[in-house]
Parts: C-alpha cells; sequence; structure tokens
C-alpha cells in the first residue's frame, strides 16, 4: 500500500512538474490549447459532479459555460474586475442551476436529458437574440485579461498560470467536498435514491445542491474562457461543447476524481497531437473515442483500474466509489 | 405499553384494485411484531404507506402520537424511524464502512455543518460498533457489492440501526440467508431490542424465524388483517391455516 501511495505521490509531482514547465516550450498555440484544456476541466470537474458523482444527467453545461463568460465580457469591457465576475457568475449559475435541478426531482436519465437539452436552447436562443444585452450574433471582443494583484496576466503564459491556479482551487474544493459526507450522499443518491431517502438522506436538496455546484464551476469555467479566447459569441456555447463536456466526463471515467482532467486531455489535446496525419485527425479522434467506448465504457480510468485489478497489483482507485460496477 | 406507532384505516388502492382495505393497529413499546400474509396479500404496500414512499388513499398513520401520514421517507427516518426493503438496497459501490456512516451521517447536525466537519461525520467509532455487532469485521473495507447474498444482507439490516431508531420496520429480513446467519440475524435483532433500544415490525414469510423473534403476529390475506395474536394462537388459528397455507 505504502508503495502504491508512494507511486501516486511521485506521479502527481510529476504531473504537477509538468504543467509548471509546459508552458515554457510551447509556442503560443500550444499554451493557448493548454489554458483550454485547463478551462474546460473546471467545467467537466462540475458536471462530472452533477453526473459522475450525483447520477443526474445535464446536457446544459455549456449553458453555465456561456453565462459565466457573458458574465464575465459584459462586467470586463465595462471596466470591472473579472473578481466580480467570479462572484455574480457564481451567484446566478448557482441559482439557475438550483431551478434547473427541480425538473430532476420529478424525471430522470433520458427524460432529463431532454428537459436540460430545452434549457440549454433557450440560453442559447437568448444569447443569440437578445442584441440589448448580449450583442447577439456580433459577439463580445475585446474582453481583457485580469491583472491580479499587479500581475497582469495579458500575456498567454502568466493568463495560463492563472487558468491553473484556479484549477488547482477548484480541485482542491471538489477533493474536499466529494469526500464530505455530502459526496456520500451524492454517491448513494447516484446508487439508489429510494435507500437513500429512507436514511435521511434529503434527496431533494442534494439533488438541486449538485445541479447547483455542477452548474457554479460550469460558470467560473466561462469566466476564464471569455479572456482566454477574448472575443465571444453564442455558438460557443451551443449544444456541441454540452455534447463534448459529457464526452470528456465519460471518456474520462465518469465519477472518478481525475476523470474530467483526462477526458478534456482527450477532447482538447488529443485532436491536435493527431495532426500529424493531416487530414485524417478527426477522423482517427472519432475511432478512438468509438472504440474506447465500445470496449470500455467506464472510461479511462475505469480501463486503468481493471488492468490493476488483473495485474493483481492495488489498485489506485478511484477517489470515492465510482458508477460503473462492472469496471470494478 | 404506549403505541408508538398507531395505524387506523390505512387504505390503498391502486386504479380500481384496493391493496390495503382500512388495516388499523398499533405497535407497542418494546415488541417486535411480526406481519405475515401470503405473497400480494398487501405487507409491503402497507410499510410504504406507514413509511412515505406510497401516499395513502385514505387513513392515519401517528408516531407518538403524531401524525406522520404522507410524510417523506428521509423526514420520517429523521424522526427515528427506520426500515429495510424487500430487495436487498445497499450502496454497492461504497464500502461496508462507508454504507454504516451514510446511514448515521444525516442525523449529525445540520447539511452545512456536515459540509465544514469531518469526512466521516465523526461516526467511524459508531460504524465499527456496528462492524463488530454484525459481524462484518472481515469485510469492512470491501465494496458493498463485493459482499457475499447474506453479508449484504447483515449489512441491509445494519445500516437501519445505525442511527438508533426508535422504531425499526424490517421487509423480509430473512430472505435468501442460510439457516447458520439467520440465526445469527435473530440474536442480534433480539439483543437490540431486549436493551430497549428499538421496536420492531416484521415482514416475513419464514414461519419458523417469525415464531421464534416475534412477540406478537398480525395477518394480512387480500389487504385486510384477518387475524392478531401470540405466535402460537395464530400458528393453531383455523383462519390462518385455511387463508394463508391454503389447507
Amino acid at each position: 500500500m505504502t508503495f502504491a501511495r508512494n507511486a501516486r505521490l511521485i506521479a502527481a509531482v510529476a504531473v504537477a512538474a509538468l504543467l509548471l514547465a509546459a508552458p515554457f516550450g510551447l509556442k503560443p498555440y500550444g499554451i493557448y490549447l493548454l489554458s483550454l484544456w485547463v478551462v474546460m476541466t473546471i467545467a467537466a470537474i462540475g458536471l462530472n459532479l452533477t453526473l459522475g458523482y450525483a447520477g443526474q444527467i445535464s446536457l446544459a453545461q455549456a449553458s453555465f459555460v456561456g453565462i459565466g463568460a457573458y458574465t464575465a465580457a459584459l462586467l470586463t469591457t465595462q471596466g470591472w474586475p473579472l473578481a466580480a465576475a467570479f462572484v455574480l457568475a457564481a451567484v446566478l449559475c448557482f441559482v439557475i442551476g438550483w431551478l434547473l435541478g427541480y425538473p430532476a426531482l420529478r424525471v430522470q436519465h433520458h427524460y432529463l436529458a431532454f428537459v436540460t437539452l430545452a434549457f440549454a436552447t433557450l440560453v442559447f436562443l437568448i444569447l443569440r437574440n437578445e442584441e440589448w444585452l448580449t450583442r447577439g450574433v456580433y459577439g463580445i471582443s475585446g474582453i481583457p485579461r485580469p491583472t491580479v494583484l499587479g500581475w497582469s496576466t495579458q500575456g498567454p503564459v502568466d493568463f495560463y498560470f492563472f487558468c491553473l491556479g484556479m484549477l488547482a482551487l477548484v480541485s482542491a474544493a471538489t477533493w474536499w467536498l466529494i469526500r464530505s459526507p455530502w459526496g456520500r450522499a451524492f454517491t448513494a443518491l447516484r446508487e439508489n435514491a429510494m435507500r437513500a431517502s429512507s436514511l435521511g438522506v434529503d434527496t431533494r436538496r442534494y439533488t438541486l445542491m449538485a445541479f447547483a455546484i455542477g452548474s457554479v464551476l460550469g460558470g467560473i469555467s466561462g469566466v476564464l474562457y471569455a479572456p482566454l479566447v477574448q472575443f465571444i459569441e453564442p455558438t460557443a456555447f451551443a449544444l456541441g461543447l454540452s455534447l463534448n463536456l459529457l464526452l470528456m466526463v465519460i471518456v474520462g471515467g465518469s465519477g472518478y476524481f481525475f476523470g474530467p482532467f483526462l477526458g478534456a486531455a482527450v477532447s482538447v489535446l488529443l485532436p491536435e497531437w493527431l495532426r500529424f496525419s493531416e487530414g485524417l485527425y478527426l477522423i482517427l479522434y472519432a475511432v478512438f473515442v468509438m472504440i474506447l467506448m465500445a470496449f470500455f465504457p467506464s472510461g479511462l480510468l475505469g480501463l486503468a483500474e481493471r488492468l490493476h485489478k488483473r495485474a493483481g497489483t492495488p489498485a489506485p482507485g478511484p477517489a470515492v466509489p465510482t458508477r460503473d460496477g462492472e469496471a470494478s | 405499553m404506549p403505541a408508538v406507532l398507531e395505524v387506523r384505516d390505512l387504505t390503498k388502492t391502486f386504479g380500481g384494485i384496493s391493496a390495503v382495505s382500512g388495516v388499523s393497529f398499533d405497535v407497542h413499546d418494546g415488541e417486535i411484531l411480526g406481519l405475515i400474509g401470503p405473497n400480494g396479500s398487501g405487507k409491503s404496500t402497507l410499510f410504504n404507506c406507514i413509511l412515505g414512499q406510497l401516499t395513502p388513499s385514505a387513513g392515519d398513520v401517528r408516531l407518538d402520537g403524531r401524525a406522520i401520514t404522507g410524510m417523506r421517507p428521509c423526514d420520517l427516518n429523521l424522526l427515528g424511524v427506520g426500515r429495510t426493503f424487500q430487495l436487498l438496497q445497499v450502496f454497492p459501490q461504497l464500502s461496508v464502512r462507508e454504507n454504516l456512516i451514510l446511514a448515521g451521517q444525516e442525523h449529525l447536525g445540520s447539511m452545512w455543518s456536515r459540509l465544514a466537519g469531518q469526512p466521516d461525520a465523526g461516526l467511524s467509532g459508531a460504524a465499527n460498533q456496528m462492524i463488530e455487532f454484525f459481524r462484518l469485521a472481515a469485510v469492512a473495507d470491501e465494496r458493498a457489492g463485493a459482499l457475499s447474498y447474506g453479508q449484504q444482507k447483515l449489512l441491509d439490516v445494519a445500516m437501519a440501526f445505525m442511527a438508533g431508531p426508535r422504531l425499526v420496520l424490517l421487509d423480509e429480513p430473512a430472505g435468501g440467508v442460510n439457516p447458520t446467519m439467520l440465526a445469527g440475524l435473530r440474536e442480534r435483532l433480539r439483543a437490540i431490542n431486549e436493551t430497549g433500544k428499538a421496536t420492531f415490525v416484521v415482514i416475513e414469510h419464514n414461519m419458523e424465524f417469525v415464531m421464534s423473534l416475534c412477540t406478537r403476529v398480525l395477518v394480512l390475506v387480500e389487504g385486510r388483517i384477518i387475524a392478531e395474536g401470540a405466535p402460537e394462537a395464530i400458528r393453531d388459528n383455523r383462519d390462518v391455516i385455511e387463508a394463508y397455507l391454503g389447507h
């Protein structure tokens, strides 16, 4: 067990060192991709909380990224600090996410997916049509990057480190949450809501909280996304992004703490790494995802856990129990 | 003895079919009440109406004199009512210890204080005691889904007692459990009851288990109570033999 713990510690230090050193060896586009990975990882962590831990499917995570991004864009282009955008976006996303959770009290699975899909469509239509607020299809440009306690994040490397710091904060908060009694209650909600209720778990409140917190993380991701790309328009937050975020969660391993990190890497970085194949890169990417999902539906971390068990070595296991019984 | 649970004229209909028809009974403090009846007699429906999983069509349920009809299961549990289900209902991806901690954590503090508190909600010690009591120490850190059926059954029952409930409704606790483990389960249920910690209502098809455990037995047939009394009296009751055993 000590060996396994040491191995995990060494791996964590190595990954942290790699993330800290990576931008110095990359061109601006590479740094942009890394930053995008960080931002999408935060949104995927939020969806993993809602879907992976609490078992509530949502096709609306992109809408919260959009709400966060537009909040940041509208405020910072008017001279407000990005910190104000974080606060306002978090509050907005919490309230809207909480309200979006109400249908989950009545319907589940694909019915719930369609309810959240309808919400995503509504948000997209608002972003596109309410020009007085969002500038519609023209989008919002010139979104500034923040200066944090005198540190300008204008350059790509600086902004990458700013995003990485936010990811560290979000990861620490999420780790704490899922290891708390709330995390256990979320897992119980996912595995057997009726039994959980009979043990005093207020399934209604935890369901709403799972939606609300997951949505807040989507909003925080959006607040970082706007100054990263410095121009936003509605199509960036359409259904495609929600599906992509869902893919990140599932490919990485739904219900695994590190699943979103890996899933976002596959979704954001893998297509770029496959560009050596020129015109074939998207085909290769699609084939990889199809094979992975067909043979390893519990995702990359589910596969890793299965291989560990088959090898007879102590499996590192998920941070908290996983969703897929077959994978264990 | 005062009544812990009072059920009055409880009725549950599904469309035109009446699953439970005007059932009334009391459960007294400290007793182990058996509820028997053939398949489809309405026992589990009655449980689910009492425990808030189903809304009764008519009737009244009281716990210690307080109306609890239609109350949500989680609120009932917080009032001290535990239960098990007919089918196994453990959380397979949680360890045995975490299943037990979960079963007790919602009784401690508020939702917010639990978030800020210890990961185990301070329940590791209590969970370990329960693990020892139900002889699950060898599998305490195993995922519940990896346990044998009998061990899961024990865990299921142990979870119902984790929060120190006043009243526990057990739905077929002996179902699928081998005779050795069953004797152990009976011994533990008796021990909990004798320490005055809980009053039980037990639905069971295993007559030997019911007769050796319960202090009083109700017989439900086609949604109505047809007999009530001491186990020995029920065993010899002609109506029960005819209706329940089909003689």
